[in-house]
């Protein structure tokens, strides 16, 4: 069967506008999803997913269908603005160590991912579970973001994202034993940030 | 099998794509260290763990801002494909005068001009493959009706049109100017792509 990005990319690229809002809109959430998590940062998400999606609708004529899968090409502009984003944040926060003046902190830093208001409706008349359950997932979120890049990209996208090895060693240009030993590599380090969290019974 | 070696396949072990003999190793040695099956145990719940976490929705502003975003794109193609749209006339005005009206120096004259335009803004220049803009100048016996003069799709698709991106009812006339985000716009895809590997 035909891949439906396939047929919206081309029915865009023939004049088809309606096209290129539907394959946003099926690719939206785990876009930001994606983007947030790799980046620790919700409403900077927004942002890169919206650029990422500029990008695409720029490259429309470039793309090749059947080449590489549409999702696996959008998760390869992604990475590599979030990348950017990452080290060009890690620059300005260099500067602004640099000058001590920066007193109100009003440097438009975003705030870190705060996930309360996402918690599932279940737990809604149960505050403390709630809480324990917020607790749980700002600790994975903090020890997530304190992966080594090499390693959080690909965990973010096979344990967050769900894709399959091939796809993750095609949007990070890796060897299937790299993609491989890095998400299991990631995954132990995880389990270490998260020992006291993770209960052993 | 040493412990080592037994973390190596912990991911797949948990995933379920070791090899029979393989399996069979990893089940051993676990079977027999407890400090392994320990850490496996808190392997799987971690993987479990992080695999629970909730999805980040969108806000309900993503797609207006990123259709505005589009727009304000569009416009800036626009302005550069306005100078090409009108050349692209006036070429095709000169083509269709009796043969004596143009020649080979003219189209040769013409190409320079559209490449110098194409050129001066950037509009080729950052583009991977650079599209051709081939004129064949027509000879005697050729010459009824518009010449083949072959633009790049980037000409003929890029017909100014502003609204193209914006909610139905919304003309881009009403619209207020916006504010300028882009983060990275300096960073082209094929640059941000030529990488040494994570
Ligand atoms: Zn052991």
């Amino acid at each position: 069967m035909r891949d439906l990005d396939d047929e919206l990319m081309e029915r865009y690229r023939a004049g088809d506008e309606n096209a290129f809002t539907l394959l946003v809109r099926r690719h939206q959430q785990p876009l930001v999803n994606f983007i947030a998590r790799f980046i620790n940062d919700r409403d900077g998400a927004e942002d890169l997913a919206q650029e990422t999606f500029i990008r695409i609708f720029k490259a429309s004529r470039r793309y090749k269908p059947g080449r590489a899968q549409f999702k696996t090409w959008m998760y390869h502009i992604a990475t590599n603005l979030c990348k950017n984003e990452l080290r060009n944040r890690g620059r300005r926060d260099r500067y602004r160590v640099d000058n001590v003046v920066d007193g109100d902190g009003d440097g438009g830093d975003s705030e870190q991912i705060d996930l309360i208001e996402s918690a599932p409706a279940d737990v809604a008349f149960q505050p403390e579970v709630a809480l324990e359950r917020k607790e749980l997932h700002d600790a994975i979120q903090t020890a997530i973001a304190e992966l080594p890049e090499q390693y959080r990209v690909p965990l973010v996208l096979r344990d967050l994202q769900g894709l399959s090895y091939d796809e993750i060693s095609e949007v990070l240009e890796l060897r299937s034993g790299t993609t491989k030993s890095r998400i299991n590599r990631a995954r132990l380090m995880l389990k270490d940030k998260l020992q006291s969290f993770v209960s052993c019974s | 099998m040493k412990c080592l070696q037994a973390e190596e396949h912990f991911s797949a072990h948990f995933e379920d794509t070791l090899d029979y003999q393989t399996l069979q190793r990893f089940e051993e040695h676990l079977a027999a260290c407890e400090a392994c099956q320990q850490e496996y145990t808190r392997f799987q719940e971690s993987v479990k763990a992080v695999r629970q976490l909730p999805q980040i929705e969108p806000s309900p502003d993503f797609m207006p801002t990123l259709l505005q975003r589009l727009a304000e794109e569009q416009r800036e193609i626009g302005g550069v494909s306005e100078i090409i749209g009108t050349s692209w006339k006036r070429l095709q005005d000169v083509f269709r005068r009796p043969r004596w009206a143009f020649s080979g120096i003219v189209a040769l004259l013409l190409i320079a001009v559209v490449g110098g335009y194409l050129y001066q803004d950037g509009f080729l220049s950052d583009r991977d493959a650079q599209p051709t803009v081939v004129i064949t100048p027509a000879s005697e016996e050729s010459q009824v009706g518009p010449s083949p003069v072959e633009l790049p799709v980037d000409v003929r698709r890029s017909v100014p049109d502003v609204n193209r991106f914006l909610p139905r009812g919304v003309t881009s006339t009403s619209q207020q100017p916006m504010q300028r985000h882009y983060i990275l716009k300096q960073v082209s895809y094929t640059n941000a792509s030529t990488r040494g590997g994570l």
